[in-house]
């Protein structure tokens, strides 16, 4: 097997990922670079000046490290599946001898779907970033600030992510392909083994937990994309008040980029992973119904735990930051904003509803043969 | 009763249109074992998928008693299979995530049978009904999956191949226990083999070189699983 841009390609999960981290990441710390050499401040806007500072790293800080560990995730997240869906070509490479650094190396190839997203990102950062500085300083009270290109952004935001992530795709794929080939080849998984404590029950209740059990990090990955929503959506809802406009739209483009992209993987790999499952019940007279809803509705209960978080999170996020940055800087008082939650809450379960809705119709689709024929 | 008239199923379109099966007649009676036999390529997988409601002809009927299920929609297809069959493939086909006792109530939970542990201990796997399938042999999950089909209790059992994956011995045994339930519950059984062998235990033989029918046999005596060569 030779693992080639078409692999790379279906990391694009990643790629976005990285372009919402890079841009986030190359404005807030350009702005922060550029405000820093300023020298002229009036006394009057220095509280100001100050609270712009921090809160470019903060955003910077916050945002970039979200989404760097979320693209860490996501990495790890495809690069199991790919292993695992690959298991069979690889198992047979190593059975013909190639070395495990020898197959693992070639996965570094996955280093460029961050590379792309990267340069995406930083490219657009500083289209947008003109526009960017004037709406920062749109009052006028700050001296008039220059767009700068600082290179070193460049070598951060860009070389170093790739290379990094290049190298993790490689040891984790070294660090895989420990396992004998014979587990490689055949499609055992050691998480079926280690979940041992089956318990007695009909088979559809096993199979919830079984699905569930398969792939802990789709559990996670699931209520991650109801957090990132929730506490994004809430936090650009409440934030007009609070902050510009303009940090509330980045924000709910964020979070809906996030939200969409992890769920959207995820239920794909849900129906991917459990394509012969469901053909089987299929031939075996169990409806479409049953199927999404056992293997679908499984992860909803975590969905609207991931919401919950989120809610919870981006409260105290912003209740902190505004504590912290803004303490000396006119801002009306901070209290939990319902209309938000109600609003936010709203339109999660109907775009959850609806996205499920839709991949049900995907497994209705599932040609009981193709699935079979593999 | 099955009746297939005239079943005809095409393949490809433009130039690589290919038809498969060209106008197959078949009937099949009840508690019948049927051997369909024929070379690779011949149309026999595709025969058995279209008896059972998995795969739709291009044209002609499938009466199960009357009932012609060629016009059913998805749904009324799905609730006939729920009813009516039971699957076994060559490759086995269980789920693995599943253990051997979750895996036979898939199919017994379909029809309401409390009794599948009385199937698993049929098929002799009592002692590993807590394994997972990529903890048994091909034999063992060859059995698994005959205890899953049996313990839905259709009426009609579609085999493609059940032993093609096994060695003489176990093919031998897996064969006598179909065999043996087929006479003794007078279900249906219809099976797709190359092997020639094999043929010698059915009921009747039915010959398939390329997507037509070109001998049907009935054997006078049927011989055991141990008396047919190999
Ligand atoms: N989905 C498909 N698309 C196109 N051609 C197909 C498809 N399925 C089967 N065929 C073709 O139909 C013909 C009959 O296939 P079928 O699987 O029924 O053969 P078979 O008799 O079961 O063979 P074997 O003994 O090898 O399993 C073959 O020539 C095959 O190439
Ligand atoms: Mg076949």
């Amino acid at each position: 097997m030779v693992i080639g841009f078409k692999d790379a390609l279906k990391f694009i999960g990643i790629s976005v990922v990285v372009v919402c981290a890079a841009f986030v990441c190359t404005l807030f710390l350009n702005y922060d670079l550029d405000i820093r050499g300023l020298t002229n401040i009036p006394d009057e806007a220095i509280p100001l000046y100050k609270a712009h500072l921090s809160m470019g790293k903060a955003i910077a800080g916050i945002s970039g490290c979200g989404l760097a560990l979320t693209s860490v995730v996501l990495l790890v997240f495809y690069l199991k599946n790919y292993i695992d869906a690959h298991g069979k070509e690889l198992g047979i490479l190593k059975a013909m001898g190639y070395s495990r650094f020898s197959v693992a190396r070639r996965f570094w190839i996955f280093g460029l779907s961050v590379l792309s997203g990267a340069l995406i990102g930083f490219g657009v950062a500083y289209l947008y970033m003109p526009t960017f500085y004037r709406v920062q300083n749109a009052d006028g009270i700050l001296p008039k600030i220059a767009v700068g290109f600082h290179f070193e952004l460049l070598l951060c935001l860009v070389v170093l992510p790739t290379l990094v992530f290049a190298g993790l795709a490689v040891l984790y794929a070294f660090y895989k392909l420990k396992a004998p080939v014979l587990n490689l080849l055949r499609e055992s998984q050691e998480n079926t083994i280690k979940a041992r404590r089956e318990k007695e029950g009909p088979f559809l209740k096993g199979l919830r937990l079984a699905t569930l059990k398969s792939k802990k990090l789709l559990v996670f990955l699931i209520a991650f994309s109801a957090f990132c929503f929730s506490s994004m959506v809430q936090m650009s809802l409440s934030m007009p008040d609070l902050a510009s406009e303009t940090f509330a739209w980045m924000i709910l483009m964020i979070g809906l980029i996030l939200a969409f992209m992890t769920l959207l993987m995820s239920l794909s790999s849900v129906v991917k992973g459990n394509a012969k499952t469901i053909a089987m019940m299929r031939i075996f007279g169990y409806g479409y119904g049953v199927c999404s809803d056992r293997i679908l509705g499984a992860y909803r209960p975590f969905a609207y735990v991931g919401f919950a978080v989120g809610t919870v999170y981006q409260f105290i996020l912003l209740k902190l930051m505004l504590g912290l940055f803004f303490s000396d800087v006119n801002v009306p008082a901070y209290t939990f904003d319902w209309k938000a939650l109600l609003i936010a809450l709203f339109a999660f379960v109907v775009m959850y509803e609806f996205i499920l809705f839709l991949y049900a119709q995907k497994i209705k689709k599932l040609s009981l043969k193709s699935v079979m024929g593999e | 009763m099955i009746v297939a008239k005239e079943i005809r199923k095409f393949y490809g379109n433009g130039e690589n249109r290919q038809e498969v099966l060209k106008g197959i007649d078949l009937t099949v009676s009840d508690r019948e074992f049927v051997v369909i036999l024929g070379a690779s390529g011949s149309g026999k997988s595709t025969l058995l998928n279209i008896l059972s409601g998995l795969e739709r002809a291009d044209s002609g009927s499938i009466l199960y008693d009357e009932t012609d299920i060629t016009g059913f929609s998805d749904s009324e297809l799905t609730k006939f299979r729920k009813k009516q069959v039971g699957f076994i493939f060559q490759q086995y086909y269980l789920l693995p995530h599943l253990t051997v006792e979750k895996n036979v109530r898939m199919g017994a939970d379909l029809a309401g049978n409390a009794n599948f542990a009385e199937v698993i201990e049929a098929v002799g796997l009592s002692g590993k009904s807590k394994n997972y399938p990529c903890e048994l042999s091909g034999g063992e999950q060859q059995r698994v999956a005959i205890a899953r089909a049996l313990a839905k209790d259709p009426k009609v059992l579609f085999c493609d191949e059940p032993t093609g994956a096994l060695d003489e011995v176990t093919g031998r045994q897996i064969l006598d226990y179909l065999s043996k339930v087929q006479k003794n519950s007078g279900i249906t059984v219809i099976m797709v083999t190359h092997n020639q062998n094999i043929a010698d235990m059915a009921d009747t033989v039915v010959k398939l070189n390329s997507g037509r029918v070109v001998e049907v046999r009935k054997n006078d005596k049927r011989k055991t699983a141990y008396e047919i060569g190999w």
